[in-house]
């Protein structure tokens, strides 16, 4: 089986990169849109699906959870519901919609089956008819000729909730009770739960295996896994263990299992190496390998550049730091030979090295410092953010393949020549990733 | 003292020496608070007021643009460990003296030999825009 390669869709400006660097590409698996993107402009993506991907499997990630935190996470600077999720509030009916960006939702507030049943009951027929029906009344549908069962999403998702370590026994009983409730409504079709949790909760043996235990005794087809702000390069070698084993607990029956934030050490579990320890992984455009649950504030945008050998995304002042110390700026044939061949880069450095600029192209502001003063900035241009953005595409839909095929020794051939190589300019902070997702994943180095 | 003020003191005695001097200089995403010129030569000085080990940081992502880095401190005494830490790396050190009111070099800066010179021609280009629009 390949291992499904799934991508978060994010916004509408990104939607051409669900074809890049081919159509082909996410075939194996996606996109995951988020609830309040589908309540909000489902024309759009409907028109995202059929048209600009030509009928691309999709998950909606119903964001169940957006109404368990403090209401700022999900109101306007006015104090005012943000207008995609009170649109998300108004599918689900109550209780999220009248009290939605009032108070934050409480197991309590689900404690009625009724009412339980009638959310869940909501929540699943949203997924099931927001963007299948919006397809099915497009103009372009008569061209495809599809009906409305195959315009419905890949999976179903029940409703979840974000669960702590001191959380996880007041919720995970609510999730059960809507896993059950969403058999009645499956109709069908492919139901998932969910296990959005933070890293307590994974790294607690006792939590861990309370939801490991319950949600698996649920007749679901699957898992979405979403850890708060896991990283996998800075994680290190417990919290690695740890995903690896909620994961493959989860894998038990063959379900599938899909982490919705990794990196390449989730692409390696999900492959030969990790024994399909995951069947599949989804990322972003951009910023996907890692994610708060509670989203925060961004900062200043830098240019980054993937680092193939090391797997990481590396700010573009760090990795020129790192090539030319390496000597591999010196010419376009050695970088190519030792950093990247990909198209992006072939046609972006186009035989002059100097080229490598365009990675890190900025425009300067001047901003107010918070002392009085004016201070420059300098922010990637659009042209670098596209150019970084699909160097980092191309290099993933390699990742994802190599990890597949390529046989034990070739991978950690390649784990090893980043860490060798690299050790002496990237320091070992920067290359210690790759030893722990080597013996994570139970290849020991010689 | 605050980083505008030894800012100032930097820029009077860089002046002294000759230099042409722009602050609040754009590199890579980094502001650099001091960026000095004298014929074809580029110094950049970060200017700290405190946690001078930001600036030897800070000073790693100038070393493919500035032909000499410095970082200008203004403490009552010189650190030990920063005097090392900028010969080890070949960074000056220059430092305001408050009971002289004066800015004396501790360490002078060795030439950088990690000028990536088509990094260094994007920024200057980029810098004498804004220089221009200014």
């Amino acid at each position: 089986m390949p291992i499904n390669h799934w991508m978060m869709f994010g916004t509408f400006a990104e939607q051409r990169h669900f074809v890049y660097p081919s159509p082909e590409t996410y075939r194996s698996g996606g996109a995951i849109i988020n609830g309040n993107m589908a309540a909000y402009a489902p024309d759009g993506l409907a028109a995202f699906l059929l048209e600009k991907t030509g009928g691309l499997q999709y998950i909606i990630d119903p964001l169940t959870h957006a109404f368990q935190h403090t209401p700022n996470s999900v109101t306007d600077k006015n104090g005012q519901p943000k207008k995609s999720i009170l649109r998300l509030a108004e599918a689900y009916g109550e209780p999220c919609a009248s009290i939605v960006g009032d108070r934050p939702l409480l197991p309590g507030d689900l404690r009625d089956d009724d009412v339980l049943a009638n959310f869940t009951k909501k929540c699943l027929a949203f997924q099931k008819t927001i963007l299948s029906e919006a397809m099915a009344s497009s103009d372009v549908i008569k061209y495809v000729g599809a009906d409305l069962a195959t315009l419905r999403p890949y999976a179903l998702v029940a409703p979840y909730f974000y669960m702590t370590e001191t959380t996880y026994k007041q919720w995970l009983p609510v999730a059960v009770r809507s896993i059950r409730l969403a058999q009645n409504e499956r109709n069908g079709m492919k139901l998932f739960a969910s296990v959005v949790i933070s890293q307590g909760a994974m790294l607690s043996e006792s939590a861990s295996e309370a939801i490991v235990v319950a949600l698996q005794a649920e007749d679901v087809s699957g898992f979405l896994v979403w850890i708060d702000e896991l990283d996998e390069q800075e994680a290190g070698l417990t919290k690695l263990n740890a995903l690896l084993s909620l994961t493959r607990s989860l894998r038990a029956g063959d379900k599938e299992v899909i982490n919705l934030h990794g990196g390449y050490f989730s692409i390696l579990a999900a492959g030969r190496l990790g024994n399909q320890a995951m069947s599949g992984v989804c990322h972003g455009p951009e910023f996907g390998e890692c994610r708060s649950v509670v989203p925060v504030g961004g900062g200043i945008p830098m240019a980054r550049y993937y680092m193939p050998l090391l797997h990481r995304r590396v700010r573009y002042p760090d990795a020129l730091r790192i090539l030319q110390r390496k000597g591999w700026l010196s010419s376009a044939a050695v970088f190519h030979a030792n950093v990247c061949d990909c198209d992006e880069c072939r046609e972006t450095i186009n035989g002059n090295i100097a080229n490598f600029v365009e990675f890190g192209r900025g425009n300067i502001k001047e901003k107010r410092h918070p002392s009085g003063g004016l201070v420059r900035i300098e922010y990637p241009t659009g042209e670098t953010k596209k150019k970084c953005l699909q160097h980092y595409l191309q290099r993933k839909n390699l990742e994802y393949r190599f990890a597949d095929t390529a046989s034990e020794h070739q991978i950690l051939a390649d784990l090893k020549r980043g860490r060798d190589e690299l050790i002496d300019v990237a320091g070992l902070d920067g290359v210690a990733h790759l030893n722990d997702w080597m013996e994570a994943l139970g290849a020991v180095d010689q | 003292m605050f980083e505008s003020e030894l800012v100032s003191k930097v820029i009077d005695q860089l002046q002294r020496e000759g230099f042409r001097v722009l602050t609040e200089v754009s590199n890579m995403g980094q502001s650099v608070d001091v960026v000095a010129t004298r014929g074809k030569w580029v110094t950049f000085v970060e200017v700290k007021t405190r946690n001078w080990s930001r600036a030897i940081e800070q000073c790693q992502g100038h070393q493919q643009i500035a032909d000499f880095i410095c970082i200008a401190i203004a403490s009552v005494s010189v650190p030990v460990r920063l005097v090392e830490a900028a010969t080890l790396n070949g960074y000056g050190l220059l430092h305001y003296r408050r009971d002289q009111n004066d800015v004396v070099w501790i360490v002078r800066p060795r030439r950088n030999t990690e000028v990536w010179p088509p990094q260094r021609k994007y920024w200057a280009t980029a810098t004498r825009k804004v220089a221009y629009a200014n």
